[in-house]
């Protein structure tokens, strides 16, 4: 357990008005002037900006609200009280598995602090395709510099760990430009564990910086308390309707048994990720004229390739992802063969274990290469092209999320080509071996052995490991109300006082780790919402 | 609610059922609440000695404690999933205990605990590689589910030669 000063308990010691779960019961009815669900990148931006400005502010939480005293590197705690569905969520055919937070700070909370502002080329394809003419590069500057200067957003300026210093070495013999990634981090410790939760609170997640912030100002937080659906009336939202939850999602008693949590609020702010905002929406029966919402779900499908090296690595140890490449996005059209961004992600036992495919033997010498091991993943950038539309919301029987995501063969081109590529910086960078992952693949000792086997390899779903830690869409920003959920201004294009303020606003997926777009974007809109709602100019502290 | 997971697996795997006269009703749940049950115990018992086969200790005593260990991991990690995904799991371990469902969903004959490290990762590998989606699936929950659970705990990290995490 980490020994360092939690300036959560102590905020929380200080009078924070903070219920739900192990904080105490949550009144059944509140009243108050916006209503902001989920506590995540765009959430946290908001509730920052809306207290500023005067508001009463109420944050709806469905996870737990844990702190730097409870980070302590163990992915045995961290996976199931800071992720979805204890890191196991999975696409409805369980072919991608995602990772996505659900916690106080939301994917914030434990993701891996990589930095970038949308790309020009994909603001310029929201321009041309969805009407979004104020969203250009010169527009949103103010906003990203805003939120970089909140952040503390900068470039990493430590030497890379040899994980990511691999992908670097590897890159230039091939005549490919890798730069450093910027992260939000502030006297970072360089430990490694950004995805367990940051243990000394150098991590500039919301739940170190715009929570507490709003918190400070007098809003209100309810933790481990799900929103469950909106009621409509004339055209508004009327009310929310929350219940509690036990730690693993479940309802905290049986629904007969126990009394929903009535929320009234002037304005409400949907910002819980996308799959759960749209889910909200869904479950709602939120009017929806043009079939739009839920659909457009992005993931940036994300293909590996794990390989062993004679030195050690340690991925485990030092800055995750301080170290990507562009080149496979920027060599060719966006709405042409699917492109990619590539990166070096962090390693630990559960995570490594899993992913490791087979049993027995082989899979045995690929676990004692633990140390050695250096693993590339891909994003592969969906969204832009017809064959890769993304995938759809959906609720199951029991009212819960589910993705269908189908992976087309477009799509799954892109992931072949990935792979390819990723081996090929791997060997470059003197790799000993490399192992694409994918369940008929062997391990390969030469870059000509590997092209000519991964060529030949079915990129089927559950044959090919996909993984997605980047969910995006499903309440579509649009210049016109055929074209999606939300209108440019964030507000919902069928219900004027519901806002939507998370990465569920992409029309496409970004190309790139998406946390900074969703505080730039948000950090637009909140403002506009603000001076709408109370005539005052805020901006983040 | 849980009824409508239940009736979509069950069509999907109606087949499996029906080889063999199968009735669902007349399964024990592989898990209870929300821990393995006896059935489930089986199942991952035998699934664990084949996944995990070179990584748990060589010797019989402690490979016996380590996939004790195992189990208990299991139960819980099976704890912490939301309710669909236990009940989805609860009915594929309940599917490969029944005799049935062991033959046709994971094609191995001998009950599990008398079958062979070497007879499991045959079955696995038939599931791995399978055309059936369904069967692809239950591969991968047995192997991410024994695998995750395993190396969740510091017993399993020398393995790995993890030093595990830092004193702060």
């Amino acid at each position: 357990m980490s020994q360092l000063k939690d300036p959560i308990r102590e905020g929380i010691a200080g009078g924070w008005k903070v219920s739900g779960g192990a904080l105490g019961p949550v009144a059944e009815k509140i009243v108050c002037d916006v209503a902001i669900i989920g506590s995540g990148a765009g959430a946290g931006i908001t509730a920052e900006l809306l207290a500023r400005a005067g508001l009463q502010v109420l944050i709806v939480e469905e996870g737990p609200l844990k702190s730097s005293r409870d980070f302590n590197q163990k992915e045995s705690e961290a996976y199931p009280s800071l992720y979805q569905e204890s890191a196991a969520r999975k696409t409805q055919d369980k072919a991608i598995n995602i990772l996505q937070g659900r916690c106080v700070g939301g994917s914030t909370t434990v993701n891996w602090t990589s930095s970038f502002r949308t790309p020009a080329t994909t603001l310029k394809f929201w321009q041309d395709k969805f009407g979004l003419n104020d969203y250009s590069v010169e527009a949103l500057a103010p906003y990203f510099a805003q939120a970089e200067l909140r952040l503390n957003i900068t470039p990493w300026l430590a030497a890379p760990n040899e994980n990511n210093d691999l992908l670097r070495r590897g890159a230039a013999r091939l005549g490919i430009p890798a730069a450093t990634i910027s992260r939000n981090v502030r006297a970072c410790w360089n430990i490694g564990s950004c995805g367990l939760g940051c243990p000394t609170n150098a991590k500039q997640s919301m739940l170190v910086t715009t929570i507490p912030a709003a918190l400070d100002m007098g809003a209100q937080l309810l933790t481990e308390t799900r929103a469950e659906r909106f009621e409509f009336a004339n055209g508004k939202v009327r009310a929310l309707i929350c219940r509690s939850v036990k730690p693993n999602g479940a309802l905290a008693h049986a629904e007969r048994a126990q009394a929903a949590i009535k929320i009234i609020a002037k304005h409400y702010v949907l910002a819980g990720g996308a799959i759960n905002s749209p889910a909200v929406l869904l479950r709602s029966g939120a009017p929806d004229p043009h079939g739009r919402l839920g659909t457009r779900t992005f993931l940036h499908p994300v293909v590996m390739s794990s390989s062993v090296f004679a030195q050690k690595v340690e991925a485990w140890s030092g800055a995750p992802q301080s170290i990507y490449t562009d080149h496979f996005l920027d060599t060719q059209a966006i709405d042409g063969p699917m492109g990619y961004k590539l990166e070096a992600p962090p390693l630990h036992p559960v995570i490594f274990a899993s992913t490791v495919p087979g049993f027995g033997q082989g899979q045995h010498e690929l676990l004692s290469s633990f140390p050695h091991n250096h693993t590339l993943l891909a994003l592969l950038r969906d969204g832009f092209h017809d064959q890769a539309p993304g995938g759809r919301v959906l609720l199951r029987g029991d009212d819960s999320a589910v993705l269908d995501y189908p992976l087309t063969d477009y799509v799954m081109d892109g992931g072949r080509r990935a792979l390819l590529s990723m081996m090929e910086i791997q060997f470059a960078a003197g790799a000993k071996q490399v192992f694409p992952l994918h369940e008929m693949a062997q391990p390969y000792t030469s870059w000509a052995q590997a092209r000519e086997a991964v060529k030949a390899l079915p990129m089927k779903p559950r044959l090919i490991k996909v993984v997605s830690a980047h969910v995006m869409g499903g309440c579509g920003l649009a210049g016109t109300e055929r074209q999606g959920v939300s209108r440019p201004d964030g507000v919902h294009w069928q219900l004027d006082n519901l806002s939507i303020h998370d990465g569920s606003l992409f029309p496409t997926s970004i190309g790139a780790n998406p946390q900074l777009s969703v505080y730039g974007a948000v950090n637009r809109l909140a403002q506009g919402l603000a001076k709408r709602l109370t005539g005052r100019d805020v901006t983040l502290a | 609610m849980r009824r409508r997971t239940l009736l979509k697996l069950g069509a999907t795997s109606a087949a499996v059922l029906l080889v063999a006269g199968g009735a669902a009703a007349l399964l024990q749940p592989g898990l209870e609440g929300g821990a393995l049950s006896s059935a489930g115990r089986e199942v991952f018992a035998a699934i664990g000695r084949a996944i995990l086969d070179k990584s748990v200790p060589a010797e019989d005593g402690p490979r016996q404690i380590a996939l004790n260990g195992l189990l208990g991991r299991v139960d819980a990690l099976v704890q912490a999933l939301p309710p669909h995904a236990q009940g989805e799991l609860s009915q594929l371990l309940s599917l490969l205990a029944s005799t049935a469902g062991r033959r046709t969903l994971a094609g191995l004959n001998p009950p599990w605990p008398e079958a062979s490290v070497a007879e499991i990762q045959q079955a696995l590998q038939g599931m791995r590689l399978s055309s059936l989606a369904l069967r692809q699936q239950a591969y991968a929950a047995l192997h991410d589910i024994s695998t995750a659970a395993y190396f969740s705990d510091e017993a399993s990290w020398s393995i790995l030669a993890y030093p595990g995490p830092l004193k702060i």
